[in-house]
């Protein structure tokens, strides 16, 4: 019994409650704008985000009780179900014509390509933690983990979801990066890439081709494909250092800006708060990312820094292919703003990371030398 | 090396990459926010120029509501052009202002400015707020010559619900107003159209599905002074359907005419006289402040408003209604726009409650015209038959109490056709002891009394056939022969409304189809359930409602129809509201007319034309309007005139 108590008593003591509270500050910025974007209204989504972003705290401190040797073992398991769940549901998609993004359970939509990320994330970790040291120099080493994101890479693209895809190949890149691959070899994938993009652009959806294209010349199409851009570029400039005041953006309340609440949120933010509040934001994640990486040198194995080095990349893509889109750097590719866009998906993947995280530095704490 | 140094150096490269990947995600960090401030700083005039002007604002277009047709293709319903006026907050800069210049060019009273101006200071300043819903065409010409000095003041063109016949066809039509708070809980979408008009009540409200339309969407560019200059339509506004009713407004306006009138005389306003007897008479002023322009001298010499009630005329083939008159009524078009505060205290302070279609949603006790009912049921169940005769004295005993014929003198001895003829009470309360109230019941739900016909007005009254569990359930006892006995003649407990008295008319006159209202106008014949009354007793009751108006001693022999256009068959109905007090037999009031209004019978008569092969049922009720047969029968008959006399409907 003492025992118990006294690993409850650890747990609550090793959780890193200043990235819980990051997060809640940030869900709470979140039902913020959300409550602007429908006109100074809990409902339709101000009200149930900040619901779903409690539930997604009491999420990350249920992971905090687990035992992290446990996600160790779980790891391929786990990655393996997220292949096969993927495939069932591409499946599924190819019967009808609809978009096989999504599944649907008791009620809840769900998009099985973003808890994929965090099954990457672990498997990853897990293969470099079984590596010797001495092998990370070997090109064979590298040919597994180019097959485990290779996998999810094209079941994601062909649901289709090429922005999730891309943040998945990117997120776990940054993996092999981290674990110690030669800068060699690093060069040499540079060079894959690049050659390999022509072959990529055949295979994209016209509609994704059309977003590329729009991407390059927004100006050429204002009232189509161009619009969300064009409008988000307007409804950011004319913010200003200091914004339009709460409820006051006129482009997101007359409905210029659209998805104003899942992926252009930020875009109003910017209208209704100007600079500052855009980089008061950017700040809060450079926060919650800084105090996942100092996590990632205080936790022992290289499973656990590498965990939580892959979860801290994962939000930090989140943030930047979203802010690039809405500010025009990059097509529009549909990705959500992590805990601030509407969409529970996205900001549960989040809290599970943090979960993982957090159990990483509750139970796998560095053994003294 | 030891496994331990490979580790440490593999530790080392690990806080290495991970130090140089997060130094990678400040670099791009900080590009980014070079972008923003590149966007919202640097070019923050540009966007913001932008954002002011040539912006599409989306907008839902509101369809063209369906217009409302009388059978001859006369408007009913209608939508007029209509200009509304906005101003924009943000564009006009001080509102206050720009209201003030406004009042100089068109009306604004003070409480819409005051409205304005505290709608303006709520919501966000881009937001257009409505200032008038309606400018006339003089007001408008003169804002579009001075609009260059009025920023941020936007008219447009609306389309207004009109209806042209006024309060001729109030109960009928009903009228839209603008959608309540209400609806658009129930229905999100139609938060999107603030201007639109939805149906509260009457045809508007139950065909609104129909009528209504599907709305389109247009994107509109706005200059910087909140001008639209071009508009692009997305999706067009499918008008909602037009609807034909069945009504005929020239038999409408002339059964109103001579309902209103009654036995009585219009008196010219402007004498002396008749402004006096208003002066001195609180209730006449209410009748002509809520639009009363007509007022009668009775057959006593006293100024009176007119007549109230209700008139019904129906096809008896097809159960279209050519005719739904409730007096008094209201002019709809009050409440198309906003709904003036004074207009409203006038319809609820008039002192016979214009608001209710006593057509549909009136209840009165059907009186005599309840008798046809009790025939039938007596007659199908083997009670009685043609010769069947019972002694009226003026009176019957049972138990402990009596129950008293209209007629004191009494009928003698009489048949059921003479009984319906006269109306004799006595013969129907010893027929009704006999057959009992549950086969009374069954007759009456048989000929449409005791549910709603479902006629396209919201709100119908189903009344009530009263019987032995229904008595149980509603007043815990059980049911007593003397109900019975009240229940034969239309009293006590039974209540029928206006309509159901049609369709039971319409039903006798039609024979074997169990007829159902329309007040939409139909191509082809409906399909009708079957009525299934025994042809035999079927003719026997029509004989006697024949001799009503045919007979030697026909309660409204003096009123039949010409023989030219077939005779008319029927039932009169005199519904006693208050006994005649001790004091005032005394006094000598033993006549309806010299009693309060309030306290007078309703006079009632059901009838249908012509004798042979009906085409036309009518149903009166003139409330408090003294008896059935010199003040219900005159009306009933000369709407089936008028029906009968249009052509081009043989």
């Amino acid at each position: 019994m003492t025992g118990d108590s006294i690993s409850i008593l650890r747990t609550v003591i090793r959780t890193p409650w200043h990235v819980l509270l990051l997060a809640g500050i940030l869900v709470t910025v979140g039902s913020l704008a959300l409550y602007s974007a429908s006109e100074g209204s809990w409902s339709p989504w101000a009200g149930r985000h900040a619901v779903r972003g409690a539930v997604g705290a009491a999420i990350m401190l249920v992971l905090a009780f687990v035992d992290f040797r446990l996600l160790r073992i779980w790891a391929y398991p786990l990655y393996l179900a997220s292949i096969a769940v993927l495939i069932v549901l591409l499946g599924l998609g190819a019967g009808g014509s609809s978009v096989a993004r999504w599944i649907s359970i008791g009620g809840f939509s769900f998009q099985p390509s973003e808890p994929t990320k965090i099954a990457v994330i672990l498997a990853l970790a897990r293969y470099f933690d079984d590596q010797p040291p001495e092998r990370l120099s070997s090109i064979l080493t590298y040919l597994p983990p180019i097959v485990m994101i290779a996998v999810p890479f094209l079941l994601v693209v062909e649901q289709p979801d090429l922005g999730t895809a891309l943040a998945l190949v990117l997120g776990s890149l940054a993996i092999v990066f981290v674990a110690g691959i030669p800068w060699r070899y690093v060069l040499l994938s540079i060079v894959g890439v690049l050659s390999a993009l022509p072959v990529l652009w055949s295979q994209l959806h016209p509609y994704q081709k059309a977003r590329v294209m729009t991407f390059l010349n927004p100006e050429a199409d204002k009232l189509g494909a161009g619009y969300q851009i064009t409008q988000s570029k307007i409804a950011l400039g004319s913010g200003g250092l200091f914004g339009k005041g709460f409820l006051m953006g006129s482009q997101s309340q007359l409905n210029y800006l659209p998805e104003k609440q899942t992926d252009f949120v930020f875009t109003m933010i910017g209208e209704e708060f100007g600079l500052v509040g855009n980089l008061f934001i950017l700040g809060l994640y450079l926060l919650l990312i800084g105090a996942i990486i100092m996590i990632s040198y205080r936790v022992g194995s290289r499973f656990a820094r590498l965990t939580c080095v892959g979860v801290a990349i994962m939000i930090f893509i989140y943030v930047f292919v979203n802010v690039a889109m809405v500010t025009g750097l990059l097509p529009v590719v549909g990705a959500p703003l992590p805990l601030i866009s509407y969409g529970g998906t996205a900001m549960l993947t989040v809290f599970v990371g943090l979960g993982v995280v957090t159990s990483a530095v509750v139970h796998d704490r560095p053994e003294p030398e | 090396m030891s496994k331990k140094v490979k580790h440490k150096i593999s530790q080392r490269v690990m806080g290495r990459r991970t130090m140089l990947l997060g130094g990678g995600m400040l670099l791009v960090t900080s590009f980014l926010s070079g972008r923003l401030y590149q966007l919202q700083v640097a070019q923050n005039n540009r966007y913001k120029r932008l954002s002011d002007r040539n912006q599409f604002d989306q907008r839902v277009v509101a369809p063209q509501r369906g217009r409302l047709v009388d059978r001859e293709m006369r408007l009913l319903a209608g939508n007029a052009e209509s200009y509304m006026l906005h101003i924009t907050p943000l564009y006009a800069g001080n509102v206050d202002e720009a209201l003030a210049q406004l009042s100089t060019i068109i009306k604004l009273d003070e409480e819409t400015r005051a409205d304005v101006l505290a709608r303006s200071r709520k919501g966000p300043s881009f937001r257009p707020i409505l200032i008038r819903d309606s400018l006339t065409q003089r007001e408008l010409s003169r804002l579009a010559i001075r609009s260059a000095y009025l920023p941020g003041v936007t008219f447009e063109k609306s389309l207004r619900r009109i209806y042209p016949q006024g309060a001729l066809t109030g109960h009928v039509t009903g009228y839209v107003s603008p959608v309540t708070s209400r609806e658009i809980e129930d229905n999100r979408a139609l938060g999107e159209l603030p201007d639109l008009a939805t149906g509260k009540i009457g045809i508007e409200y139950a065909l609104e599905p129909e009528l209504r339309g599907v709305p389109g969407s247009e994107r509109v560019e706005v200059n910087a002074r909140g001008r639209p200059i071009r508009v692009f339509r997305d999706y067009e506004p499918q008008a909602g359907k037009d609807v034909r009713l069945a009504l005929d407004i020239g038999l409408q306006q002339h059964v109103t005419e001579i309902l209103r009138r009654g036995q009585s005389e219009p008196v010219d306003m402007a004498t002396p006289e008749v402004q006096r007897a208003i002066a001195d008479n609180k209730e006449l002023k209410q009748h002509l402040s809520s639009g009363e322009n007509m007022l009668l001298r009775d057959s006593i010499g006293k100024i009176t408003a007119p007549e109230s009630g209700a008139v019904v005329v129906m096809d008896v083939r097809t159960g279209e209604i050519l005719s739904m008159v409730s007096s008094p009524t209201y002019d709809p078009n009050i409440f198309t726009e906003r709904l003036l505060t004074r207009d409203w205290r006038r319809l609820n302070e008039h002192p016979r409650n214009p608001l209710l279609n006593r057509v549909t949603a009136g209840l009165y006790a059907p009186g005599s015209t309840f008798k046809m009912v009790v025939a039938l049921a007596a007659i199908e169940a083997g009670i009685i038959n043609e010769r069947t005769r019972f002694g009226c004295s003026g009176s019957m005993d049972l138990g402990n109490a009596t129950f008293h014929c209209w007629f004191e003198d009494g009928h003698g001895s009489v048949n059921v056709v003479q009984a319906l003829e006269r109306s004799c009470d006595v013969f129907f309360y010893e027929v009704a002891l006999k057959t009992g109230i549950q086969r009374i019941k069954e007759m009456a739900y048989r000929l449409g009394l005791g549910f709603i016909t479902g006629v396209d007005i919201p709100g119908e009254k189903s009344g009530i056939i009263p019987h032995h569990d229904w008595k149980l359930a509603t007043h815990g006892v059980v049911w007593t022969p003397g109900e019975t006995v009240v229940a034969s003649i239309g009293q006590g407990y039974v209540l029928t409304t206006p309509l159901q008295l049609a369709v039971m008319t319409a039903r006798l006159a039609n024979g074997t189809k169990a007829v159902v209202p329309s007040l939409q106008a139909l191509d082809t014949l409906p399909e009708f359930a079957p009525l299934d009354l025994s042809p035999a007793a079927l003719r026997i009751v029509r004989k006697g409602m024949f001799d009503v108006t045919h007979g030697r001693l026909g309660t409204a022999r003096a009123h039949n129809l010409s023989k030219g256009l077939g005779g008319m068959a029927g039932k009169t109905g005199t519904v006693q509201v208050k006994r005649i007090t001790k004091e005032q037999r005394e006094a000598g009031i033993t006549k309806n007319i010299e009693r309060p209004w309030k306290e007078r019978d309703h006079a009632l008569f059901v009838g249908y034309a012509p004798v042979k092969n009906p085409r036309y049922a009518v149903s009166v009720v003139v409330e408090h309007g003294g008896s059935g047969s010199s003040m219900a029968a005159p009306i009933a008959k000369e709407a089936l005139r008028r029906a009968l006399m249009t052509e081009d409907r043989a």
